[in-house]
């Protein structure tokens, strides 16, 4: 399609190939931004401690991120519609102690998997339902979940840490090894490649994207919205509940303090990895990197021996700046040509 | 001038429309031929777009009936006028920015391939199509893997319509398409318009830039406090004649037509 055309629609975008490698910038600006960020934090703390670059924390550090980048992947769906879910953390504690109370009533160990993931695509439709169907926005929704079912979590354990027989093969989802590599770290691989599949190559995922960037253009194409809406709902809280199982797999006992502030660091890895909070622009490329960025520097700071009341400040610090040096290198520096 | 032949594809009847205790619209009458470009004026608040929402669904008349090849319609939504082919481009509301060319011309209805049993999107067949689709219209673009954010105003304009164009209309209605383009951009958007026409579609054009009207319109039909006060082909008339329709006075533009002359009394 190119040679002058009869019809001659004015080109503002150039077809040179350092255009091109803008526009690619412009597309994948936050991606590369990450990309960079991470392996600057990787090589500070492979420098300044001896034990971080050892294959025994390497693969702790895989271990650990399991539950972070399994609900990261989900809540990229979630952003991507300008939507937000901050019960995550809340859902993977009722979970977490639910499925310990459920295994001690003697409840098979496949039934409670899959009652748990179960409780959590319900609850990610009850809010979804509220967010689609009634409008009302997500945030509120969901501010609202977050402290009502960890409530409920807390209800049910009466505070206590219900223990997990470590005879039962559940501790496997938590502990076990295959072929060298944790279980956590494999199904976290498996549900992020399922992610970038439905995410970048299905009619849904581009849905998602279109609900983000123009929710009315996608209704008005024949589109279900609120179908579409409801699910990324259902989506996170199918996540969460899967995050809630390892973890107590892992620990082997269930509690309804975990995951406390587990959806900052999930909404920090999202939004690092450069998926905007405004909706219609997601990345799962940048979510694994943002989510790996979340895990090395919250590992590394531990390794530096860094005071425990630091760590919470410096990791807070960390991410903001990665944000905006996102923000201003890659995003409003382009808009301005 | 305006028998009751065969290819009148629209026909709208004595529309009157009042939002509480204004007359939006009063017994107005509209024909449309097929492949005809009918230039639709009036001064804000004439009814122009009251009258385009009206046939496009979006506004339900108080009174007056609307005829469509021959068969009496009424919409009670712009889905109902949609499934009649009547399709109204508003590019605000039918423009994914963050989609790329192709992904917004098949939006929900993409091509899909299977594997291993899970249905994906054909984006080989997706940007195929989308090629032929702008090739069709003679639309120019760089590349359909652009996201929409990327394109200008007019390119972004010429997507719109070849969206709506692809729904196969009968009839298409566009209310301001060249507002704030670039000169060259408003020629390829009413180029683009004659193009739609030529291939039979019936286009409802609304506009403020009476010179575009001159361009691509067959009639101009002038609407004043929401009355039919006239109706030209565009050989009988001149931009001077319809300022002063569009008015309802004799009016010297000092923005429209040729200067007056100098130290002629104004």
């Amino acid at each position: 399609m190119t040679g002058t055309a009869p019809t001659l629609i004015s080109e503002r975008v150039p077809n040179d190939l350092r255009a091109r490698f803008r526009l690619f910038v412009h597309d994948s600006g936050g991606v590369v931004s990450i990309a960079v960020f991470f392996v600057v934090m990787v090589a500070v703390f492979s420098l300044i401690t001896d034990t971080f670059l050892t294959q025994a924390n390497l693969l702790n550090i895989l271990r650990q991120i399991a539950p972070l980048m399994i609900v990261a992947v989900a809540m990229t769906f979630v952003i991507t519609t300008a939507g937000i879910d901050l019960s995550v953390g809340s859902v993977l504690a009722l979970v977490n102690a639910l499925a310990a109370i459920s295994l001690q009533a003697g409840v098979p160990w496949p039934v409670v998997v899959i009652l748990m993931l179960a409780i959590g695509v319900v609850i990610g439709l009850v809010q979804g339902f509220f967010v689609a169907h009634e409008g009302i926005p997500a945030f509120i929704v969901t501010l609202a979940g977050l402290s009502a079912i960890r409530g409920t979590a807390l209800l049910l354990t009466k505070g206590y840490s219900i223990p997990i027989d470590p005879q039962s093969p559940f501790n496997e989802i938590g502990r076990g090894w295959v072929f060298g590599v944790p279980m956590p770290a494999i199904i976290a691989v498996v549900v992020l490649i399922a992610g970038y599949v439905v995410f970048n190559e299905t009619t849904f995922g581009r849905y998602v994207t279109g609900v983000g960037a123009n929710a009315e253009a996608v209704r008005r194409s024949g589109v279900n919205t609120e179908r579409i809406t409801l699910s990324v709902y259902a989506i996170s809280g199918l996540a969460a509940a899967m995050a809630g199982i390892i973890i107590a797999a892992r620990l082997g006992s269930g509690s309804s303090n975990a995951g406390g502030g587990f959806e900052l660091d999930v909404i920090a890895a999202v939004v690092l990895g450069g998926t905007s909070l405004f909706g219609g622009r997601g990345t799962m490329v940048g979510t694994m990197l943002g989510a790996l960025t979340v895990a090395v520097i919250g590992n590394g700071l531990i390794l530096c021996h860094l005071s425990p009341f630091l760590t919470p400040i410096v990791e807070g610090v960390i991410i903001l700046v990665a944000i905006w040096l996102n923000f201003r290198l890659f995003r409003t520096g382009m808009r301005a040509t | 001038m305006l028998r009751n032949d065969a290819s009148i594809r629209v026909r709208m009847e004595d529309i009157s429309k009042s939002f509480g205790a204004i007359k939006s619209l009063e017994r107005v009458n509209l024909t449309l031929r097929a492949g005809e470009v009918l230039g639709l004026v009036g001064d804000n608040g004439a009814g122009k777009s009251t009258l385009s929402k009206i046939l496009s669904g979006a506004l339900i008349p108080d009174s007056g009936r609307i005829v469509l090849d021959g068969m009496e319609v009424r919409f009670a939504s712009p889905a109902d006028a949609r499934r009649q082919r009547v399709e109204m481009v508003y590019q605000d509301l039918s423009l994914c920015d963050t989609v790329d060319v192709a992904g917004n011309l098949l939006l929900g209805r993409e091509p899909k391939r299977r594997i291993l049993g899970v249905p994906l999107m054909d984006k080989r067949k997706m940007h195929a199509d989308a090629a032929r689709m702008l090739d069709h219209l003679g639309i120019r673009m760089p590349s359909t893997r652009l996201k929409v954010e990327n394109l200008s105003g007019g390119q972004r304009q010429s997507i719109a319509i070849g969206r709506a164009v692809s729904f196969d209309p009968l009839v298409l209605i566009m209310d301001e398409p060249t507002a704030a383009l670039a000169v060259a951009e408003v020629d390829a958007v009413l180029n683009l318009i004659r193009t739609v026409s030529a291939k039979g579609v019936s286009v409802i054009l609304i506009t403020h830039r009476l010179q575009d009207l001159f361009v691509v319109c067959d009639r101009i039909m002038v609407l004043f406090e929401g009355r039919n006060v006239a109706e030209r082909l565009i050989a009988d008339t001149n931009i001077e004649e319809i300022v002063n329709l569009i008015v309802g006075r004799k009016f010297q533009s000092v923005s429209a037509g040729p200067r007056p002359a100098a130290g002629a009394p104004t």
